[in-house]
């Protein structure tokens, strides 16, 4: 293990950068798509619903692993058969849209929970003053909402950190790709991946402590 | 003093599915009247009222706001709601934010007023309401009581010139249904108009222009406190206010 840290210590360390970079980029567009879908569930609208409905529905159907193949291997192929040839997308990029897909069905889910949470009688009073459906929603709703939602939020922050993972299987250089070429050239692989567990876990650790914090406070500020 | 048509409905329908819950509603209500509004429960006296605001959408018939048709699509709603005031059964207070935050959120967002000036007739309706103490409180530190008049405050700090009141004292323990309804009293001493839903019939023969007694999708009787109150000739009335005071 120590021989490890010491030869490729650095390199898994950068490995993590990676796969903060790939979760945090994925996180961001999960909370638009979740935003949007969300909204698009909770609107009185029989068409919004139905199109957030099938696509929380379509991508939780799909294993993540499967969703990052299609898009790494089949996308591309789609665009440059539209006549787009010199499309090239790499591995993050890939990494992104597939996670941020997956992840931001699930957030779909949660801020359609959360919305529907607050009680009805919220959105009539803003309408009531005069106040449009965006405002009220912006103003009113969503602040009470994001309450209810921070612990499930967290808990699909911390889910995604660590699908990252399955994105080894389309080359990004992510924590565990790093490991899994790492034990292949010095061959320990029982702490190689110890290794890497443990850093996953320490990130993830001080992630959630860090989120507890946040949660306290928004929760005391009332 | 036959004033103008504030709120002129004809023929109204509403109907949830299959259960038709207004069957025909005709009302006028002239400049500084105050409507109450009787009926048993269920009766669809909050329905009419959400009617009138666009809360709910009408099956069928004609609303009109100050001469604003509020069944044609082309109307601004948002604009029209600014001037039509609304107190609810469970207040519906912002319980994120200050009382003084509650009362400032529309006006500022709807740029009727800058934050300095909306702050300014915050004060002004807070102390109105007698409340002017709590300007930094949140909702959940308030009594009923204090949370239905900092509703009414905040309806007012839009200028509404109609305010409708959703049974304003149901949820309020019975110590706390006077402070509301003098408010109310005051208010349509100011010469507000106002249509009131409620179950207090003191408030009614003492405040009231009007009684309007709904049962079964229409109304069934109206006229003066007097007339409905004291001499009711319909059997429904008779029934319900036996059943009442
Ligand atoms: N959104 C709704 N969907 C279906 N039924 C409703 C809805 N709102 C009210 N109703 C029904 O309409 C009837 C009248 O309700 P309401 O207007 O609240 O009466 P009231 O205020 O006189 O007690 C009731 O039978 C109620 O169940
Ligand atoms: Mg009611």
């Amino acid at each position: 293990m120590l021989r490890i840290i010491q030869i490729y210590g650095t390199m898994m360390v950068a490995a993590m950068g990676q796969t903060l970079l790939l979760a945090l980029l994925s996180l961001f567009f999960a909370c638009l798509l979740g935003l949007f879908f969300g909204l698009l569930s909770t609107v009185r609208n029989r068409a919004c619903n139905i199109i957030g409905a099938v696509y929380v529905d379509a991508i939780r159907g799909w294993p993540l692993i499967v969703l990052a193949y299609f898009v790494y291997f089949g996308i591309p192929m789609l665009i440059q058969g539209l006549g787009f040839k010199s499309f090239r997308m790499d591995s993050l990029q890939a990494g992104v849209i597939a996670l941020s897909l997956n992840c931001g069905a699930y957030m779909a889910e949660i801020i359609r929970a959360g919305i529907q949470s607050v009680d009805k009688g919220q959105m009539e009073a803003a309408r009531s003053l005069g106040l449009s459906y965006g405002k009220s929603m912006f103003k009113v709703v969503l602040p009470q909402a994001i309450r209810t939602m921070i612990p499930s939020i967290i808990n699909q922050f911390i889910i995604t950190l660590k699908d990252t993972s399955i994105l080894s299987v389309i080359g990004f250089p992510e924590l565990t790709n790093t490991t899994k070429n790492v034990s292949a050239n010095v061959g320990l692989p029982m702490q190689a991946w110890l290794l890497c567990g443990l850093m996953y876990m320490v990130v993830i650790i001080i992630l959630s402590k860090a989120s507890k914090n946040i949660e306290r406070r928004i929760n005391r500020g009332r | 003093m036959a004033g103008n048509v504030k709120i002129h409905v004809s023929n109204l329908v509403k109907r949830f599915g299959d259960l038709e819950v207004l069957k025909d509603i005709s009302m006028d209500v002239t400049e500084g009247e105050v409507v109450v509004l009787l009926g048993p429960s269920g009766s669809g006296k909050s329905t009419f009222l959400r009617c009138l605001n666009r809360l709910e959408t009408p099956s069928g018939g004609q609303i009109l706001i100050d001469g604003h048709d509020m069944t044609d699509k082309h109307t601004d709603l948002n604009k029209v709601r600014e001037n039509i005031g609304m107190v609810f059964q469970h207040f519906n207070l912002f319980n994120h934010l200050t009382v003084m935050q509650n009362l400032t959120l529309a006006p500022v967002e709807t740029k009727k007023a800058t934050r300095a000036e909306a702050e300014a007739t915050g004060r002004k309706y807070l102390e109105k309401v007698g409340l002017l103490d709590k300007a930094n409180a949140y909702p959940s530190q308030l009594s009923g009581g204090q949370k239905q008049r900092v509703a009414i405050a905040r309806a007012l700090c839009m200028h509404p010139d109609i305010m409708l009141f959703d049974e304003p004292t149901s949820a309020l323990d019975p110590e706390m249904v006077g402070e509301v309804l003098s408010v109310m009293q005051q208010l349509a001493r100011d010469g507000m108009t106002m249509v009131v839903v409620t179950h207090e019939i003191g408030f009614a023969r003492e405040v009231a222009s009007r009684v309007v007694f709904m049962d079964g999708g229409y109304i069934v009787e109206q006229g003066t406190p007097e007339e409905v109150i004291l001499h009711p000739k319909e059997p429904r009335t008779i029934d319900f206010l036996s059943k009442v005071l």
